[in-house]
């Protein structure tokens, strides 16, 4: 069976300056159509990298060099650019975290709308894609150039145009850390309520676990360049099995009764110039042993969840 | 205009030099005022003032009409080539930053190659390759210009090439014309308006070298450089002969620069402008 999307063991590296920084270790991720999946991670989790990686986005310094992401079963890294082109076109949705820089400051908003209906729309078509996305006065967004958007406006245009396309699948890589936080669930709402009317499938790229465990349906935890944890959302933020992602809950704000102090996570993410030897995390883990330091852990699959840990069987023994 | 009410007087006079200057030879030279060029008319280098308000050369050749014949010859010749150098510079530029790889390390090799040469020397060198003359002179002043205005343009388009409008524009399965056309070129578009005003001045200054040192326009044709080459001979007896083309030289190339500068603040605002 073909899954909507596929990622199996990606490793990415990237050169730069004689050096090598591997960005990707080994990250595997299967999505189906429909699903609504948040990616969480910290700065350097590769959580970018993976999503760049589905739409064959990857920059030149980058080079795949081992795995395979495959979209509707077509191999990504390995189609010629016109397939390419039209998978991109066809399938695929993109919404960046700078609103006002995913707009061409040279072009009226109107037509760049336009460019991204390309072959499936006229100009007649434009007003129509700006009142979806919910935009008071569309008539005059469109006459508008970037600059002269709000940052809530601009991501909402953005938004239009990843839709344009009616996309099988949407990459927001954190569409609203550059917005007020009063506009973030506005947009966040256009987003989902979008991709719900046209069945699009959303992948979400955060690093704030409880805004994403609220909408999306599925949660993928990634640390180190892999996938720690993938399950329901409510299960993972209610009973994460993964060291980390345990970690994770206990560091967010908000959750927690008055007096009762954030645990932050010792250490700092790793930075890996190869494959990691053992857990990733280890270093930084309370519960890490021997093993986790000297082998990579395999994936282990419990009730509907995936964990990479050592320790995952324990834990799951241990009831926790 | 509003670009007009933001600049400053120094960005101001520099384009009006200009239009003046260009006007005044348009004008002279539509109308032939002062009269033929080539024609010997006059007395031998008769002074400035009364018929002949600019004086005349060893000919007998009236100075006026000569000038403006001269400044038509510099200024056409050298937006011409700046014009070639533009083109050129943006299709080799936006290949070396947006494309790269091997494309890009070719083009910035070999554009390092031509701005390792002395300018001058390169011009001669041309010159003597294709023998002297007009094409001589605007092959030069292309060569000459396109080092620095590819690596410019390249550096601005290695910026522009990782802006999210472009991935946006990959995504939503543009091929490269549209890309180029749509995206690359407008965004670069200050960059390069800005760099081929200074190309203008270096090709004013080309000419002008090229020309003195007699590789550049030939006889009986006029240019600033050729102006000062003729009248240096007779630099004592008959000073006004350099000195008015060597002050038209300088107001053209010095107006040029000035407006350079107030276009480049415009277009390419600085952080450090915008904290004052």
């Amino acid at each position: 069976m073909t899954h909507l999307l596929q990622i199996d063991d990606l490793v990415v590296d990237y050169a730069s300056g004689g050096r090598t920084v591997r960005a990707l270790d080994g990250a595997a991720l299967t999505v189906e159509a429909g699903e609504t999946v948040g990616i969480v991670g910290e700065s350097g989790s590769g959580k970018s990298t993976l999503g760049s990686a589905i739409g064959g986005l990857l920059p030149g310094a980058a080079k795949v060099v081992n795995g395979a992401v495959r979209v509707d079963g077509d191999d990504v890294n390995a189609l010629g650019p016109k397939r390419l082109r039209a998978l991109r076109r066809e399938r695929l949705g993109y919404v960046f975290q700078e609103p006002i820089g995913s707009l061409d400051p040279t072009m009226r908003v109107g037509k760049q709308v336009e460019l991204a209906l390309r072959g499936r729309g006229t100009k007649a078509d434009v007003l129509p894609h700006l009142d979806r996305v919910r935009l008071k006065d569309p008539e005059r967004v469109a006459r508008s150039y970037p600059h002269q958007l709000s940052g809530g406006m601009a991501q909402r245009v953005a938004i239009a145009m990843a839709m344009a396309g009616g996309p099988e699948i949407l990459i927001a890589d954190e569409p609203t850390a550059a917005l007020d936080s009063q506009i973030r669930e506005e947009v966040l709402g256009v987003i989902f309520s979008l991709a719900a009317e046209s069945g699009t499938t959303i992948l979400w790229l955060s690093h704030d676990l409880p805004a994403v465990a609220k909408r999306c349906s599925r949660v993928v935890v990634m640390y180190g360049g892999r996938v720690v944890e993938s399950g329901s959302a409510s299960e993972v933020l209610a009973a994460p099995r993964h060291p980390y992602t345990a970690a994770l809950v206990r560091a967010v704000p908000g959750e927690l009764a008055e007096g009762e102090r954030l645990v932050p996570i010792p250490g700092q993410p790793p930075v890996l110039d190869g494959p990691s030897r053992g857990c990733a995390f280890a270093p930084r883990c309370p519960d890490a042993h021997e093993a986790c330091s000297a082998d990579r852990p395999p994936l282990v699959s419990v009730a509907e969840r995936d964990v990479l840990c050592h320790l995952a069987e324990e834990t799951v023994g241990a009831g926790r | 205009m509003t670009w007009w009410r933001e600049s400053d007087w120094l960005t101001r006079s520099g384009l009006v030099c200009l239009a003046v200057l260009v006007l005044v030879t348009v004008v002279g030279t539509v109308f032939g005022i002062g009269g033929d060029p080539g024609a010997m008319v006059g007395p031998r280098l008769a002074p400035p003032g009364g018929e002949y308000l600019l004086g005349t050369d060893q000919l007998g050749r009236s100075m006026l009409p000569r000038l403006f014949e001269g400044i038509g010859t510099t200024l056409l010749l050298s937006t011409l080539a700046v014009l070639v150098t533009a083109v050129l510079a943006t299709l080799l530029g936006i290949a070396a930053g947006y494309y790269g790889g091997w494309l890009g390390e070719v083009v910035m090799r070999l554009v390092e190659v031509l701005y390792s040469f002395p300018t001058i020397v390169l011009a001669i060198l041309v010159a003597a390759v294709a023998g002297p003359g007009q094409a001589a002179t605007m092959c030069s002043i292309i060569l000459i210009t396109i080092p620095l205005m590819t690596r410019v343009v390249r550096a601005s388009a290695v910026t522009v090439a990782e802006r999210d409008y472009v991935t946006s524009a990959v995504i939503s399965g543009a091929g490269w014309p549209r890309i180029l056309m749509r995206h690359l070129v407008p965004n670069l578009s200050g960059t390069i308006a800005v760099q081929g005003t200074y190309a203008l001045s270096v090709g004013i200054l080309v000419e002008g070298g090229l020309s003195f040192l007699g590789f550049g326009v030939q006889p009986p044709q006029s240019s600033l450089g050729a102006l000062i080459q003729q009248g240096s001979t007779y630099l004592l007896t008959a000073p006004w002969l350099v000195i008015v083309p060597g002050i038209v030289l300088i107001v053209a190339i010095l107006a040029i620069n000035v407006f350079g500068d107030g276009l480049r603040d415009g277009l390419e605002p600085r952080e450090a402008r915008s904290l004052v």
